[in-house]
This record gives C-alpha cells, sequence and structure tokens, in this order.
C-alpha cells in the first residue's frame, strides 16, 4: 500500500471509506421496490418520485446501475462548505461538519457527481477545507500535551492520519514528562 | 410592396440615423460632419434642416424626450434641441478618440456614451457632472443599448463582447458577459465596424436580440442568458448589417447586403422583404409612431421604406395582444393587482401557442369574452350610487376575471421549452424546434414504463400522462383538424396507438388519461394486462365531453355543464372542473368541481371547489389513495377523503403552505406534483417564479400538516397526527366493500391507538377526565381498551376506569367493523338504481303467431323432472353470480362499463389465458349444430387445433358415450368456477341456453354438498343426459350409458366416502355427456376396460385442462356447486 509508513498500522482511508457507506442518504429511486431486508436492516420501500434513505453502499450501487438520483446532504453543497471554509480560515478551532464528511462527500462526488451542482467547485472546497484543517492539526502538534488531547469537530479521516503519530508522540511525552526517577535517569538516557 | 424615399442624405461613407421620440423627425448623420434633420412627413423633396458643430464625420445620433444628441469623430457629444439645428451644449468628451454610440435611456434621463475607450459613460442628462464609468470591455465599445426598464445597459464591444451591466444602484454591475455572439472587430475603419451589433431589447424585456457572427439573428433569454431562438431562412444569407425592432416588439427588421427583412418575432418567420437597395443599411429604425421603416447606408443614403407592414397584418405599433410584449408592458403600467399573474399566465399562455399565425391568434384573442376588460373608468360613478342605495355597505366592485382553461401540471413555452405535464408518473416535455416539436418522455419509475421521444409534427400543446397511456392533443391549424392521440406504454398490442380527429373548427381544451395502475412491469413484452389501456375524456369547445376506453373506442359524448376548466383522471372517475355560469362580482371564480364515473358515466360528487375569493386553482390532482386534490393560487392543499360517499363528500385542508416552517423569510412557492400518501410532492419556485423551468428540478416533498390551530406542543402534534390520519384511514375503509378490514388498516389503526392512549395518558395526567373519555371512544381495537383502563388505574382514577370499562362493554357489544360495513351497505341500497315503473295489463295479452321467440317449452320427460327450462332466471343468474361471490373483484369490475363485466370478470379469475379464451370463443356455435353421437370427438378436433396429446387424436373414434375415466384430482380447483361461469355467460345459442338451465335445475339437489347422495347423483346425470339426448340424440347411446351409470353409482358408494371432496369437484367437472360417476369410478378402481377409453380419458383430460385453462365454452359444464347456490337463491330471491 502506498500510504507512509506510519499510516500503515492504523485503518485505511479504504476502510474508513466502507464504514461510512453504512451511513443513510437520500435518494430518488428510479426503479420500485419492495421494503427488501438486508443484513444492516430494512430498506425501502422504493416508489418514485418519492426519496427513501437507504444506506450509501445500496445508493452507489443503484446509481452506478442508473436506478436512482443521490440527494446529496445538506451540508455538501458550495454555499455550506464556502461558509465553512471561511469560518475554517478565519477560527482557530475547527468548524463544525459532520464526523464522515470527508468519506461521504468523496463516494457521492465519485459515483454521483451529476447530482450535485457544480461538483467541481465542491471538490475545490473540500480539498480546501481538508488542508485548512490539516494544518491546523500540525499546528496542533506544537500544543500536543502528555496527558490530554482536545481537539473537538476533529473527523474520522484527519483522527485516522494523525493517530498514528500523535498516540506515538505522547507516548513519547508521557515517558519524558514523568518524574524522572534520579536513580533511573541514567538507564534511560 | 409599399413605397421606398431615397434620399442621397449625406456624402458616401457610414451614415447613422436617429428617430424623435415622437417619430416626426429623422436626424442623419454622416461623414461630412453635418446632421440633417428630416421631417418624416414630407416627401424626397424636402430640404431638411441641417446642424454643422461637428469638426469630423458624425458617428452616432440619439433622441431623447425634448432633445437629440449627436457623437463625433471629434470625440464630442453635442446636445440639440428637439427638431432644432441649434446647439444647446456639450455633454461629454472622449479622450481624443471617436464616439461610437449613444443611448439615451427610456426615461430620457441618462446617456449611455461609448467610445473606442474601453469605459463606457453613462451620464445624468440633468446634471452631466454626474458620470457613472463601466469598465469592463477590453477595446472599443461599439455599441450601448438600454433594457426598457432602464435597470440594465447593454454594450457590444470590438472585442467581441456583449456585457449587461445592472444600474439600478446607481454604480454599474457587471450583470453578465456574453462571449462568442457578435463577432470581433479590430480595425475601426472597416465597414464591418459601422454595422449596427447593438442588442435589440424586446419591449417586454424578458429577451433581446442580436445578429451574430455566424449571420443569424438569436433571441438571448433575460432569464438565463441563454439562446432561445433563431431566426432563419435560406434566402437571408450573409452578415446582418443591422436590427431594429418594431415599437410594440411584433416585428423585427434585419438588414444584409441583399435587402431588408422583416421577421414575426413570435413565428420567427420572414414575412416582408425590401431588395432593392445599393448599399448595406448600417442602422435600421422603425419610426415610434408610424407604419414606417427608415435606414441609413454606407453610401450616405437614407432610404424610408412606407407601409413595411401591410395593413392586413398586426400594426407595428399599436400594442398588439398577440406579442407577449403588449401583455407586459400592460402589466408594467397598471398596478399591481392579484390579477396579474393570470393575465401573465394568459398572455403566456397565448405566447406558448406558438406558431399560430398572427392573424389567427388576434381572432383568437378578440373571440376571448372571457376576458373582461377591467378599465371600469367612468362606469364608478354609477356604482357609486348603486352602493348608496345599498343602505351604505360599502363594497368595492371589481369584475373578476376568468381563470382560463389549463391542464394540470403543464407550464407555457419559455425558452422554446416547456412541460406538457409534470406528475406522479413522469414528465412530458416539449422542445420547440421551429418547424416542429420533440417531445420527450420520461416515468419517474424506469422499471414499470419505458421512456421514449418522439417528433411531433401537430405541435401537440396539451397533454395527459395517465397510469396506461399518454394522451396528446393539438389544436386545429389550417389543414388538418383538432386531434387527440393516445400512446400506450404497454407493449404487447403493437398497434396500441390511436388518433381520434375532432370536427373541424372544435378547439381541444382539455384531455386527461385515466386507468388502474399496471399490476406489473409495462415494459415487458409479456401476456395482456387485463386492465386494459385505462379511459380517456376529451374537453372541446363545442361544450363536449368525450369518454372512449383506452382502446380508442368512444363510449358517451356528455355536455359540459359551463365552460371547462380543467381536468384530471383516476382510475375509477374523471374530476372535471367547470365554471357554471359566470364568475362572481366580489372575486370568486366560482368554480364547480364534479367526479364522473367512468363505468357509468354517472356523477359521483359535484360541488364547489374551496377557492378563495380572488385566488385561481392551480392545480388539480389524485392523491395516490385516489381521493381528488386542489391547490389554489392562495397556497392552500384541499383533499375530499370521503369521495367514495357519493354527493356526501367534503373537502378538506391538507396543508396550508403559508404557514409552513420552511417559508419564514423565504420568498418561494409551491408547484404541487402530486399527493402521496402524507407528503405533498412538488417542485419548490424562488421568488416570484411561476413555473418550473430547464432543467429538471428535483421533486422536494412537504409533508401534509392540517391546518390546526391549537399550538400546545405536546398534544396538538398528535392531535393533528390523528386526524390526518384518520383521513387516510377513511379512504381506505370506504374503499373496503364487502370486506371487513385488511391487515394494513388494522395495523394502522393499531397505530394509532397507540397515539390515542398517549393522549388520554396525557389527559389522565392534567385531570382532564371528560377528555379522556372522548379519546377513549375514538379508540378502535377492543385490546386498546385494556390499555386506556391501565392508564387510568395507574393514575388512579377509579371513576374514569369504570367509564372506560362500561364503554368497552359496550364496545365489544357491537362488531365496529360490521356495522360500518352494514353502514356502507345501507349507503349503497340508499343510492340502487329505481327500476323503472311497471306497466300492469288488464288481461295477459295473447300471443301472436311468429311473434314467440321463446324457446319451444320442454317436453315432460320421465328422467326429466326438474329440469324445466326457466331460460330468462337463468339469464340473471350468472350475472348476479360473479358479483356475489367475489368481492374482491368488485372493485376491478367497478372501473369498467357494465358491459364489460363479463370479461373482465373471466379476466379476474384466470387473467393468464384470457387470451386463448377469445380465440376460441367463436367456436362453440359450430358445435351445436351437430349434437349426435360423435359431438364431443367432433369439437374436440375443432378445439384443439395443436393436439396436445397424441392419444386424443387416436381416441378420436371412440364412442364418446362410452364410460368415461377422467382421474381430475389434480385440476386447479379455481379453474372450474371459470368455467362455470363462462359457460353460463357465453351461451348464446340457444341450446345452450337450455342445457344451462337445465343442467341448473337438476343440479339443485344436490346442492354441492360434497356427500351427494348415489341416488340423486343418478338421478341428476339422468338429467344431465336427457338435456343432450333432449336434441336430436342416439338413443342407442343413452342406453348404454344409462347402463353403465347404474354400475357406476354401485361402485361409487364405496369410494365415495373415502374421497368426498374429489366426488364433488369430479362432479362438476364432468365433461359433455359423461357423468360423474364413472370418473369417481375410475379414481377410486382403475379399470382396465378397453384401451380406447384409455386413451379417451386421457384426451377428455386434456380435453377438459385446456378448458380449465380458460375455454369458454358454452358446454353443458354443470356450476359447482357453491355457485350453484348462489344462482339458487338469486333466482328464487
Amino acid at each position: 500500500m502506498a500510504l507512509p509508513p506510519p499510516l500503515r498500522t492504523s485503518v485505511t482511508p479504504a476502510e474508513l471509506e466502507l464504514i461510512a457507506c453504512e451511513q443513510l442518504v437520500d435518494i430518488i429511486p428510479l426503479v420500485a421496490m419492495e421494503r427488501t431486508a438486508f443484513i444492516s436492516g430494512a430498506y425501502g420501500p422504493l416508489r418514485p418520485p418519492a426519496k427513501c434513505k437507504v444506506p450509501i453502499w445500496m445508493a452507489t450501487n443503484l446509481k452506478l446501475k442508473k436506478k436512482c438520483h443521490i440527494v446529496p446532504p445538506d451540508w455538501l453543497n458550495v454555499d455550506f462548505l464556502q461558509d465553512r471554509l471561511t469560518r475554517e480560515t478565519s477560527q482557530p478551532e475547527f468548524s463544525e461538519l459532520p464526523f464522515r464528511f470527508a468519506e461521504v462527500a468523496k463516494v457521492i462526488l465519485d459515483v454521483a457527481s451529476d447530482d450535485i451542482s457544480n461538483p467541481e467547485k465542491v471538490r475545490s472546497l473540500l480539498q480546501d477545507i481538508r488542508e485548512a484543517r490539516q494544518a491546523k492539526s500540525r499546528d496542533g502538534v506544537s500544543k500536543l500535551d502528555h496527558s490530554e488531547l482536545s481537539l473537538p469537530n476533529l473527523c474520522a479521516m484527519e483522527i485516522n492520519e494523525i493517530r498514528p503519530f500523535f498516540v506515538r508522540s505522547m507516548g513519547v511525552l508521557t515517558q519524558l514528562v514523568r518524574q524522572p526517577d534520579p536513580g533511573r535517569m541514567d538507564q534511560m538516557e | 410592396m409599399a413605397t421606398s424615399l431615397v434620399n442621397s442624405a449625406h456624402p458616401p461613407g457610414p451614415t447613422y440615423l436617429a428617430f424623435a421620440r415622437d417619430g416626426s423627425r429623422v436626424y442623419t448623420g454622416g461623414s461630412d460632419t453635418i446632421v440633417r434633420i428630416w421631417n418624416t412627413n414630407e416627401g424626397t423633396t424636402q430640404e431638411p434642416d441641417s446642424a454643422g458643430e461637428a469638426k469630423e464625420g458624425v458617428t452616432c445620433l440619439a433622441a431623447g424626450h425634448d432633445c437629440w444628441f449627436s457623437g463625433s469623430n471629434d470625440s464630442e457629444v453635442r446636445r440639440y434641441a428637439h427638431a432644432s439645428p441649434q446647439q444647446d451644449g456639450l455633454v461629454t468628451n472622449a479622450a481624443g478618440v471617436a464616439i461610437r454610440s449613444l443611448a439615451v435611456d427610456p426615461q430620457g434621463s441618462r446617456i449611455a456614451v461609448t467610445s473606442d475607450e474601453t469605459t463606457v459613460k453613462v451620464i445624468e442628462l440633468a446634471d452631466i457632472t454626474n458620470v457613472v464609468l463601466l469598465k469592463g470591455h477590453t477595446k472599443a465599445v461599439r455599441r450601448a443599448t438600454w433594457h426598457p426598464s432602464g435597470s440594465l445597459l447593454a454594450t457590444c464591444g470590438a472585442d467581441g463582447r456583449i456585457v449587461i451591466w445592472d444600474i439600478s444602484e446607481g454604480e454599474g454591475k457587471e450583470a453578465k458577459t456574453i462571449e462568442g455572439v457578435i463577432p470581433a472587430v479590430a480595425n475601426t475603419e472597416s465597414d464591418e465596424f459601422a454595422y449596427d451589433c447593438s442588442v435589440v431589447w424586446h419591449p417586454s424585456g424578458q429577451h433581446f436580440f442580436v445578429a451574430t457572427r455566424t449571420h443569424e439573428i438569436i433571441s438571448i433569454s433575460r432569464n438565463d442568458w441563454s439562446k432561445s431562438s433563431t431566426f432563419s431562412n435560406e434566402d437571408v444569407s450573409g452578415t446582418i448589417t443591422a436590427l431594429a425592432l418594431s415599437p410594440n416588439g411584433v416585428y423585427i427588421a434585419s438588414a444584409t447586403k441583399s435587402g431588408v427583412f422583416i421577421w414575426s418575432t413570435q413565428t420567427r418567420r420572414l414575412l416582408y422583404r425590401f431588395q432593392d437597395i445599393s448599399s448595406p443599411p448600417i442602422q435600421l429604425a422603425f419610426s415610434p409612431s408610424q407604419n414606417l421603416l427608415a435606414w441609413t447606408d454606407l453610401e450616405g443614403a437614407y432610404t424610408r421604406w412606407q407601409d413595411p407592414i401591410p395593413a392586413t397584418a398586426p400594426h407595428p405599433i399599436k400594442p398588439s395582444t398577440a406579442s407577449s410584449s403588449a401583455g407586459v408592458q400592460k402589466k408594467r403600467a397598471r398596478t399591481p393587482t392579484l390579477f396579474d399573474t393570470e393575465a401573465d399566465k394568459e398572455f403566456a399562455r397565448k405566447d406558448a401557442g406558438g406558431d399560430v399565425d398572427l392573424d389567427e391568434d388576434l381572432g383568437a384573442d378578440l373571440d376571448n369574452d372571457d376576458w373582461i376588460l377591467d378599465d371600469l373608468g367612468g362606469g364608478m360613478d354609477d356604482d357609486a350610487e348603486d352602493k348608496r342605495t345599498k343602505e351604505g355597505i360599502k363594497e368595492m366592485v371589481s369584475v373578476t376575471k376568468a381563470q382560463p382553461a389549463f391542464q394540470p401540471s403543464s407550464t407555457p413555452l419559455e425558452n422554446k421549452k416547456r412541460y406538457l405535464a409534470y406528475n406522479m408518473i413522469g414528465v412530458i416535455e416539449v422542445t420547440d424546434q421551429d418547424t416542429h416539436h420533440i417531445v420527450n418522455v420520461e416515468f419517474h419509475d424506469k422499471s414499470a414504463r419505458k421512456s421514449y421521444h418522439f417528433t411531433d409534427h401537430f405541435k401537440y400543446d396539451i397533454a395527459s400522462l395517465g397510469e396506461r397511456g399518454a394522451a396528446y392533443a393539438c389544436q386545429p391549424e389550417n389543414e388538418h383538424s383538432a386531434h387527440v392521440t393516445y400512446k400506450p406504454y404497454g407493449t404487447w398490442a403493437t398497434q396500441g396507438e390511436w388518433t381520434y380527429e375532432l370536427p373541424k373548427g372544435t378547439r381541444v381544451l382539455g384531455v386527461a388519461a385515466g386507468g388502474p395502475p399496471p399490476t406489473k412491469s409495462l415494459r415487458e413484452k409479456s401476456d395482456a394486462d387485463m386492465q386494459g389501456n385505462g379511459n380517456v375524456v376529451i374537453a372541446t369547445s363545442t361544450g363536449e365531453l368525450i369518454f372512449l376506453t383506452g382502446t380508442g373506442i368512444e363510449r358517451c359524448i356528455l355536455s359540459l355543464q359551463g365552460d371547462f376548466v380543467t381536468m384530471v383522471a383516476s382510475p375509477e372517475w374523471v374530476f372535471i372542473v367547470t365554471r357554471d355560469g359566470a364568475t362572481t362580482m366580489d372575486g370568486s371564480q366560482n368554480l364547480t368541481g364534479r367526479l364522473i364515473q367512468f363505468d357509468d358515466f354517472c356523477v359521483l360528487q359535484k360541488d364547489a371547489l374551496p377557492v378563495p375569493k380572488r385566488h385561481t386553482v392551480k392545480w388539480i390532482g389524485v392523491t395516490e389513495e385516489g381521493a381528488p386534490a386542489i391547490y389554489d393560487s392562495a397556497g392552500i392543499l384541499n383533499v375530499m377523503p370521503r369521495f367514495r360517499l357519493p354527493f356526501a363528500a367534503t373537502w378538506t385542508r391538507a396543508l396550508d403552505t403559508n404557514v409552513l416552517d420552511r417559508r419564514e423569510g423565504k420568498q418561494e412557492s409551491y408547484w404541487p406534483v402530486g399527493v402521496a400518501g402524507e407528503t405533498l410532492m412538488c417542485l419548490i419556485l424562488k421568488g416570484r417564479q411561476e413555473h418550473p423551468t430547464f432543467p429538471r428540478p428535483l421533486i422536494q416533498e412537504l409533508p401534509l400538516k392540517l391546518p390546526f390551530h391549537r399550538q400546545d406542543p405536546k398534544e396538538a402534534p398528535l392531535e393533528e397526527h390523528l386526524a390526518r390520519e384518520g383521513m387516510l384511514l377513511d379512504i381506505l375503509r370506504d374503499s373496503l366493500g364487502d370486506q371487513l378490514t385488511t391487515d394494513d388498516i388494522s395495523r394502522r389503526e393499531l397505530a394509532l391507538d397507540k397515539e390515542l392512549i398517549q393522549l388520554i395518558q396525557n389527559a389522565c395526567k392534567n385531570d382532564r377526565l371528560a377528555r379522556a373519555l372522548d379519546l377513549t371512544k375514538l379508540l378502535h381495537h377492543t385490546a386498546s381498551f385494556d390499555m386506556a383502563i391501565k392508564v387510568a388505574g395507574f393514575y388512579h382514577l377509579i371513576g374514569l376506569q369504570e367509564k372506560i370499562e362500561a364503554l368497552k362493554d359496550d364496545r365489544e357489544e357491537t362488531d365496529r367493523l360490521a356495522d360500518a360495513r352494514e353502514k356502507r351497505r345501507q349507503r349503497a341500497r340508499d343510492l340502487t338504481v329505481i327500476p323503472a315503473p311497471r306497466t300492469v295489463f288488464a288481461a295477459v295479452p295473447r300471443q301472436k303467431a311468429f311473434q314467440d321467440f321463446k324457446p319451444p317449452p320442454a317436453k315432460h320427460r320421465p328422467g326429466l323432472e326438474r329440469a324445466t327450462p326457466v331460460v330468462d332466471t337463468n339469464r340473471n343468474a350468472p350475472r348476479a353470480q360473479p358479483q356475489a361471490m367475489s368481492s374482491q373483484f368488485s372493485e376491478d369490475t367497478a372501473a369498467y362499463g357494465t358491459s364489460f363485466d363479463d370479461s373482465v370478470n373471466d379476466y379476474s379469475f384466470s387473467s393468464p389465458d384470457g387470451k386463448r379464451k377469445r380465440a376460441e370463443e367463436m367456436q362453440p356455435v359450430r358445435d351445436y349444430p351437430s349434437p349426435g353421437m360423435d359431438n364431443a370427438s367432433k369439437r374436440r378436433a375443432v378445439d384443439e387445433p395443436v393436439p396436445l396429446v397424441k392419444a386424443g387424436a387416436s381416441a378420436g373414434r371412440a364412442n364418446p358415450f362410452a364410460r368415461k375415466t377422467g382421474t381430475d384430482n389434480n385440476r386447479n380447483p379455481f379453474a372450474r368456477s371459470t368455467d362455470v361461469n363462462k359457460a353460463l355467460q357465453k351461451s348464446e345459442s340457444f341450446f345452450s341456453k337450455v342445457d344451462a338451465a337445465e343442467t341448473d335445475k337438476g343440479k339443485r339437489p344436490p346442492a354441492g354438498k360434497a356427500k351427494a347422495n348415489t341416488k340423486e347423483k343418478e338421478k341428476k346425470s339422468a338429467g344431465r343426459q336427457t338435456t343432450l339426448f333432449g336434441l336430436p340424440a342416439n338413443p342407442q347411446a343413452e342406453k348404454k350409458s344409462v347402463g353403465k351409470k347404474k354400475k357406476a353409482s354401485e361402485s361409487q358408494v364405496d369410494s365415495q366416502q373415502t374421497e368426498p371432496t374429489d366426488d364433488s369437484e369430479t362432479q362438476t367437472m364432468d365433461v359433455t355427456m359423461i357423468e360423474s360417476q364413472s370418473v369417481d369410478d375410475e379414481d377410486s378402481q382403475p379399470l382396465a376396460d378397453e384401451p380406447a377409453m384409455d386413451a379417451l380419458q386421457t384426451e377428455i383430460n386434456q380435453d377438459a385442462d385446456t378448458e380449465n385453462a380458460g375455454s369458454p365454452e358454452p358446454i353443458e359444464w354443470p356450476p359447482s356447486p357453491t355457485h350453484e347456490n348462489n344462482t339458487v337463491e338469486v333466482v328464487v330471491g
């Protein structure tokens, strides 16, 4: 896998995507279907043109067969993301975004970009947001503390990104900050 | 061709002109630096005034209200008084470059000046120091044009860009840049640069016209700045050198090197031309006051074309109602009233008429009496007097405009596209391709129906998308009369489509296609869906309401009670809205809605539509549950849940969109598409939008919410939901018929009970005991009462508990469901058909010879005691039968006419084979004349075109009256009933009638009991035999069979105990002349008699099987026992 070595220990983005695919999304079906039981639950019935909530994996599956339109979640549009981006760049803390926004947005943009208005803009906004947040989490390294880490509104993908490094460095910090035992000082060094 | 007056006003070189605003003068300027002022009324011999202040060639001219302006190569803009050659002063100047264009805004307060500079100046005429600079072009700006409102300025640059500036708020904002339309011209000295490339705004302000670099004239819509139409004609080619629009926007004139052409802006057809020119005109202008077109060219000539528009065509000046321009202008001029929107719509609709000839359109407008002009003006005085006489009651007298007829869910033609229908089934989109339309039909559920598109040369303007097909209607045009085309979706029948021509001169006002929803996908080429193609209803301008079936059978023509407004069809009825009489003085549209059933063309409901005063109906439709619904311009959705109660249903407010939470602080309106369950499916229109536009917006769902006013946060929503759900349940319960309840209903009731318990609990908590009791009464299931008792017990309300118990006991005494059914039946009884009065004869009239068509009376035969033919009753019996015994099919039947009853019932019993049944239907007639010995085998030969079993053929010669051995164990018990029905109903020949009657009678004693005793059977079979042999019969055969039968009945005694059901089955299934006993025999103890008999038996089985499968042979199948019971009842009762 082409991930940098520190990332290899944690969950891969693809796996996160898989997890995120359990989330529900609105679709406008183009085919009729009775309520159907799946392992994760029963979904449907699909009655065009009424909307229906189904998991993303099912939505993508239907979409690829041209059997539905995906209704993008209310945060996946230019206005909302623009607003978040300005907040992200103007305020120090992470702005509030759905926990798995990166994964959901990627999946929907990949399979259903025709259902989103102005997908290119959305894509670039998401990229900007991601970069802005990445910068913040890098800044966070300097404030890293051995005992506690509080990064509200951090998203799944970002947590995943920083996890290996942060966990390790916090471990190191804990060791460093621990009340040094005079007897063992030499050994540690 | 009209006359033209040519003056060589200036030396060769680009020459420009401008009309004074009153049209009395024309200013022309050319390279000789002189501006000449021509009187438009004088001929070519006149001596014009001239103004010669300019130091270099004049490049542009413009006229304001009482002044005119000239711009020239010396970079000065000069101002002159109206019709005067005396200079008033300078307006502005450019930095040493040529002025290129001047434009005074429609109000005459500002002037836009363009020059070879890249900035455009907008100068306040009252204060010429007040200058707005518009920066955006990269090269010289060639032309500037004001929008009719004066808020937008369009400039065309040498860089090939059209920039639209929004100058409404003082400084200019670039609203839109359109590139690639006009050519980029670099050389300011070239002829191309002198050509008029300006955009020409239509007086409506909705779009502008511009000549493109591809030598076309296009119109660009203001809404989305996209190209909406093209003017083209093979006679007109080459660069367009100038454009001008007639003052009322009906005509557009274009000039090329070859001539001057006048087009209709509506039909985009080339109307008139003037080709006697020497040099390309570079500026064209219609006179603002006369039927006059003037132009100047590159050779310095000033040409006037007088009366370019013949007197027969609409005048270029007078506002014509046929032009949308006039409509919109009118609107702007009037104070905005509620009815403006309608007026717009009407005009838009006229527009949507598209290519209707102008003359025709005008005529239609004059004919349109619905349009009461609201110019009360002087009439007001009289009214005031009237008011005084009415005891001082102050009322505003306003004449209400009648709502024009419309098709629900359709939009007018806008930007060459429109929706003909947009409902819960799908969308019909129309794209105007000038000479024809492209109709594109797409369905929401792509699995059920296949989307399609077709080229439409008739320009269908009305369409209805039904469950089983789409109906399209076009209006009469020159050569063809109006017609309606119905295209069913199903693919199994290739020739499903049909066209219904209307008489010449008749217009179609509305169509509606309805039908039961498909049970399976209509995409598959499967067997016939037995429900047919639905129904089509057409409303015409001659006041007819024509009912056709989906296969094009004309069924009925009703008269419309008033002006047709709109209609929509459901599977069972058509909901038609008419205006009975006129609109009222106080603003009510006075609309009446009727539900007319398809099966009997009777009115199911008739009620005034609850449209508030000063509002109109926007949409009508059918909810998913089948109830009619309307949505009005006040934003209220009404449904009629109890529509199945004849003449008793009421309109219920289901949603008031004005109080929606989502609407807070937003300017939006809702365009309904359908009502499904608890949601209103609609398109949300932003701002003041009237119709959905393209691309197709997504359907949004608004939850229905009865506009209850209580604000209690806890109870109000529950109460509202309770009432709403109750409404839906009512629809479902009303459709139950003889059924008691369905799973779905009881589940919903249970869910409702849970909510009621919550409310009861709440009431108990708050000590509102009477309320709790009231709520208890609403509970559905008796089990829920126990819950209520528990709740009361929990709150230690012993008194309440006892009362609930009493209520429960009361409820238990009566069966709620049965009561409800009784109520339904009672209603049905109340509305039964009143029979015609019976004539009483003093004496039984003697029958005249040769006028008695009754069958001859049956002779008394010992074996036939019971077989007295009662043909009449027998004819009635089978008809009553299927209805009595198959209540579940009554719904299906209800959708069809009584004449269809037979077939529908047949289908519903064994639908997959209906087709085959039909094929065989003809044949029995042939059989009857030969009722001889081998009748059976003969018939078999006829009936089985494809021998199903080889054995059958070999057995052909066997004696059909020999004991047949039919093992019918594996027969489908349901199939039999089909046969019975068929045999009884389809008996058309006399013999079969007699047969049916006799078997019927003969069968009465056993009455379907499985354990009929042997004796009776014997008798019966004897009877059946004689039935057959009552006809010319072979006595030997009879004898033989009787003998056999005896033997059979003996052996049957023991077999009967073991297989009673089998017995009864075979008994009823028995074939032609063979007794049931023999069959039974065969079951219990197979006989190895003759091999031929075995073969015959297999054949019979085959025969029976094929018949099971749906052969309608009217042969002697005795009815099944249960049926017979019914029959007897009916006959007796």
